[in-house]
Parts: C-alpha cells; structure tokens; sequence
C-alpha cells in the first residue's frame, strides 16, 4: 500500500490498496492504523484532519475517534470502519477485514477472548430489501449487529406509525431490548430497505458471556445505557 | 404543505409555505435541521428525497459539489417543495431546547449604513416585529433584486432587539455586498430568516473566554463581549480577543476593543505589516503584534487554557488554523471550541 517511512510520526496519509480501496493511515507512535479514507459524516478525506497520536479529528465538524478502536468520541455519530493493517519489509499492506462485531458500536476495544465468545453466538443472515425482520409484539430475543445494507423502524401498529430512524453504518446494534430486563416484546418494526447482512445474536448468551467478563460488561452497558439517551434525548450540549 | 423528514433517530412532521426553503420550514417549526452556512456554500444541510418533488431555487450553489442528484439528494436550504414531500437526514435530529431562539422569516429596514475601514461597512436593520437571539448568531439576508441569501452576524446584543447591527467587507464578487456599497439603499426593506448558528455564549456558561477572529469575523465576538459586559461577566472571568487583519488600515471596532480592554485582554494581529509606531499611540489600551491572528493566540495563551471557552469566525483559513492550534496544542476539547462556517 505505500512505505512506512511516508505516513510521518504521528501523521496521517491516505493510501490506496489493490483493487482501489482507499485508506487514511495513522501512525501512533510507530504503531499503524488503518480506516476509511473519508469522514462518515459529509465525505471529507480524514487525511487532511488532526492526528495528536491518539486521537483522530475530522477538521470539517471536528468528529473525533479513539485510533486504536475506531470509536466515536465527542461529537462524532458513527464510528470509523477499521481495517487490520500488516507491517512487512518497511510496507504496509491491508489485513483482513474487521467483522461488524469488531468495530461494533457496543463491543469494540473489549477482550479479545470476549469478542470470541460473542462471536461464537452469531448468526450471519442475509435478507432481501423488504425483508421484515420483526414487528411489534414479537418477542425480543435477539440483539443485530448491521454488517451490511440499511434497517429502517417503525414505531406503532397498523395507521399509527411512525418512523423511528434507519441504520446504515456497520456496525450499528438495534434490538437493544434483548439485553434489557423487562421488554420482551418489540415496540417496533424493522425491516430492510436495501439487500441487507445482519449478525443475530441471543440477547440472553450474550448477557451470559458478558457475565463471565464483568469488565467488558460493564463497558458494554455504558454504551447501551449511552446509545438508548441518543435516541431518546434531545440534542442537550450539541 | 406536509413535509416528513426521516432523520436516523426518529421521523418529524411539519408545514412548509409554497416556496419556502425546506431548511428554513423546518428550523421554523422548532426542528434542529442539520445546517451551517444556510446559504447554499456549505452542503451540511443535504437531504434525500424519498417521495414527492423539490424545486431547486439555486442549481448552481457550490454547496451543491456535496450532493448526488441522481441519487435524488439536494440541500434544504435552496430547494422547496412543490407539493406534499417526505426526504431523509443521514444524521440525529433533535427538536430545538426548549428556551431557544426559534427562528423566523421576517422584515427590516436597512438603516445607518457607514463606511468602518476602506472595504468595511457597518449597516443595521430595524426590524418590523422585535427578536431574540444569542450572543454570536447571525441571519441570512437578501436584498430586493439580489438573488439568494447571505449570512451575517449581529454584532449588537439585546433582548427583544429593535434594531439588528452587521459589518460587511467588500467583495468583488459578492451581490449583497455591491448591491449594499452603492450609495443611498438606506430606507431599503430586506428579508432575513434567523437567528441561526450554534456559536453562542450564554454567562451561565461560566468559563474564560477566548476569542479569535479574522476580519469581519470580529462581528459575532462583539456580540458576545455585548452580552457579557451586561451581566458583568468579567468581574468573575477571563477573556482575551485576538483580532486578525491584514494591515492597520484594515482594522475597525478599536475604539469599541479599547472600551473593552479594562476587562479584556485584546491583542490586533496584523498580518501583512510590521506594527506601526502610531498604532499603540493612538490605541494604547490595546495591544498589536505582527503575525497570523492563531499565532498571536498561540503565543500569548500559553499556559492559560484552565476552563476556557474558545470561539472562532473569519475567513475560513483563518477559522481552520485556529481549530487546529486549539485542538492540537491548546488540547481544549471539541465542545470548547466554537465556530460557524459560512463564508
């Protein structure tokens, strides 16, 4: 993808990898990360932004993410697609990609171990646009985590709905109700609006697994607890 | 007219008049539409259509290199609708905080147009129905015979404002400007919608201010130095204004900065002259030095960043340059740092 050497000491560098995937490249100390080329928000290129070694900011609206996760800090609503990067011979090439769960809103940065228990509980499904995936008053089981595609929900039965939002990044989690006690029926309805891959997960295994490892659940159930607020607030410091 | 707009958080409803600009319907109905320039330069307010149709009122806006048409996205603040429409925000939309200046379509008068420095013009509106808005918002005008909107902001501050203040710098290119640098439009009646913007100061903020402005970015930083001598607000903290010009010729408000500056630390940077003996005879309460208006703030705010609040206007590379010494060397936090891009 490019020498080691061209992406300065805590600088950026956009890079492009066989078959034309661009990529801004962070090197945090001699460390190297690599993420989508272009901020999530309004398509500016992340290679002109601000890189202090640990934090990256879009200078446009001044989105920040956390280099060595991808997650969204401060102001930013979506988290950056993180790709593994190699180190060879003074080069870099691209990795393997990393799995929704990975740059996930809820469980990126956790244990490793934690992510391979979680992930042994996924089932990948893929859907066709129009695809319901649930409505109100099923049963709340399963949490989703958006690999790919675009789910849009809908609050209420039969004329009295109301949109309630879409999802479009990878990574994003909806179903949240499975991790929660006392909600185990929808409220609302989601369905595909785009040929879409979904990884389904048991809200009660992964509550299990997250038992097993009280640090990670306890960062998991902050960023629930700070995912629901977004939904339901209003804008407050925006 | 109905208008839906699904943001990624929830759907909202409201009315549209027949050709009012979606972004300005929406603002109106207390709905915190996803803007910043909210004159077609800045492409933040893109939306997509996803049933009816819009009448684009500026196809050649340059905010428009921001959107895909085929894809049927367009900006909210040029299009309106042609008839009952639904379009989506890829973004979180919020209704407005309950207590904040929700803004409106209204009139004024232009009023006590003067020449400030060779390319400066203060102008002031009176307005047909008192507004409120927050120190360091400004209002998108239009002039009769001028297409579009321009963004402009108050450098007065009061509640209930009677008469709104503005400075303009002449720009060989700008319609409003020409149009407001030939003689005799005093008596003219504008258009405005506003107040909008997010860089605002409130006392209750309770924090040091910093202000860093190039040119007629001065203007929203008077506002706020407006509303903070009202309430005292220095007796209890800190601010320092950095004013950024290109030569002293070019520089305006000292006498307002030097009124200030038993309170406020006000440094005037010039950029393209070494600082001329007369400047501190005939200002001596301010300061000058030569230099970038970001390197003076840089070089005099060391080791003051405690609770600082910083705000930024001016010529967009001066705004970018003072982002990034606040966030890189002055380490302040994204929300501490304040700035509305729209020129």
């Amino acid at each position: 993808m490019c020498r080691v050497a061209d992406v300065p000491e805590n600088g950026l560098k956009e890079c492009e990898a066989e078959g034309g995937l661009k990529l801004v490249v962070a090197n945090a100390g001699g460390e190297f990360f690599g993420f989508q080329a272009v901020c999530p928000h309004q398509d500016v290129p992340l290679c002109e932004g601000l890189f202090d070694g640990a934090t990256l900011t879009c200078h446009m609206h001044l989105w920040q993410w956390d280099v060595r996760s991808g997650a969204p800090l401060g102001l930013a609503e979506a988290p950056l697609q993180r790709y593994a990067l190699a180190v060879e011979g003074g080069s870099l090439y691209l990795g393997g990609d990393a799995t929704a769960l990975d740059v996930g809103e809820l469980f990126n940065g956790i244990a490793a171990g934690t992510i391979e228990a979680l992930a042994a509980l996924v089932r990948r499904e893929s859907y066709e646009p129009g695809a319901v995936l649930y409505r109100p008053g099923d049963p709340a089981d399963d949490i989703f985590v958006l690999d790919s595609g675009r789910v849009e929900f809908l609050i209420g039965r039969g004329e009295h709905t109301a949109p309630g939002g879409f999802m479009l990044n990878k990574g994003e989690v909806f179903g949240w109700a499975a991790l929660l006690d006392g909600y185990p029926t929808r409220i609302a309805s989601a369905r595909c609006l785009e040929a879409s891959t979904l990884l389904r997960v048991n809200g009660k295994a992964a509550l299990g697994v997250l038992e097993r490892d009280p640090s990670a659940g306890f960062v998991v159930m902050r960023r629930l607890a700070a995912l629901i607020a977004r939904y339901l607030a209003s804008s407050g410091a925006r | 007219m109905r208008i839906q707009v699904n943001a990624r958080n929830r759907g909202y409803e409201f009315e549209a008049r027949p050709g009012e600009k979606l972004l300005y319907a929406g603002l109106r109905a207390g709905i915190d539409l996803p803007y910043e320039c909210g004159t077609g330069t800045c492409g933040t307010c893109k939306a997509k259509l996803v049933a009816g149709r819009v009448h684009d009122g500026w196809p050649a806006a340059p905010g428009r290199k921001h959107v895909k048409p085929e894809a049927g996205e367009f900006l909210m603040c040029q299009c309106a609708a042609e008839d009952a429409l639904t379009a989506e925000v890829s973004k979180f939309v919020y209704a407005m905080e309950p207590g904040s200046c929700t803004p409106e379509a209204c009139a004024g008068v232009l009023r006590g147009t003067r020449r400030l420095a060779h390319d400066v013009l203060a102008f002031g509106i009176e307005l047909e129905q008192p507004r409120d808005f927050d120190a360091g918002q400004f209002v998108v005008l239009a002039a009769p015979g001028v297409p579009g909107y321009r963004a402009y902001s108050m450098c007065n501050f009061e509640r209930g404002a009677q008469r709104l203040e503005f400075v303009l710098k002449r720009k060989p290119d700008g319609g409003f400007s020409q149009w407001l640098h030939e003689a005799g439009r005093d008596g003219d009646r504008l258009q405005l919608f506003g107040p909008l913007g997010k860089a605002t100061f409130d006392p209750a903020l309770a924090k040091n201010l910093l202000c860093i402005a190039g040119g007629s970015g001065i203007a929203g930083m008077m506002a706020i130095l407006a509303r903070a001598a009202q309430e005292r607000y220095f007796e209890r903290h800190r601010g320092w204004v950095f004013f950024g010009v290109r030569t002293l010729r070019d520089a305006f408000f000292l006498g307002e900065l030097s009124a200030c500056a038993a309170s406020v630390k006000v440094t005037v940077a010039l950029s393209d002259e070494d600082v001329p003996e007369s400047a501190s005879r005939s200002w001596p309460q301010l300061a000058f030095v030569r230099g970038l208006v970001h390197e003076a703030a840089r070089d005099a705010m060391v080791g003051k960043y405690q609770n600082v609040r910083a705000y930024a206007a001016g010529p967009p590379p001066a705004v970018d340059a003072a982002i990034r010494m606040l966030l890189l060397e002055a380490k302040l936090t994204t929300d501490n740092i304040r700035y509305d891009k729209f020129s």
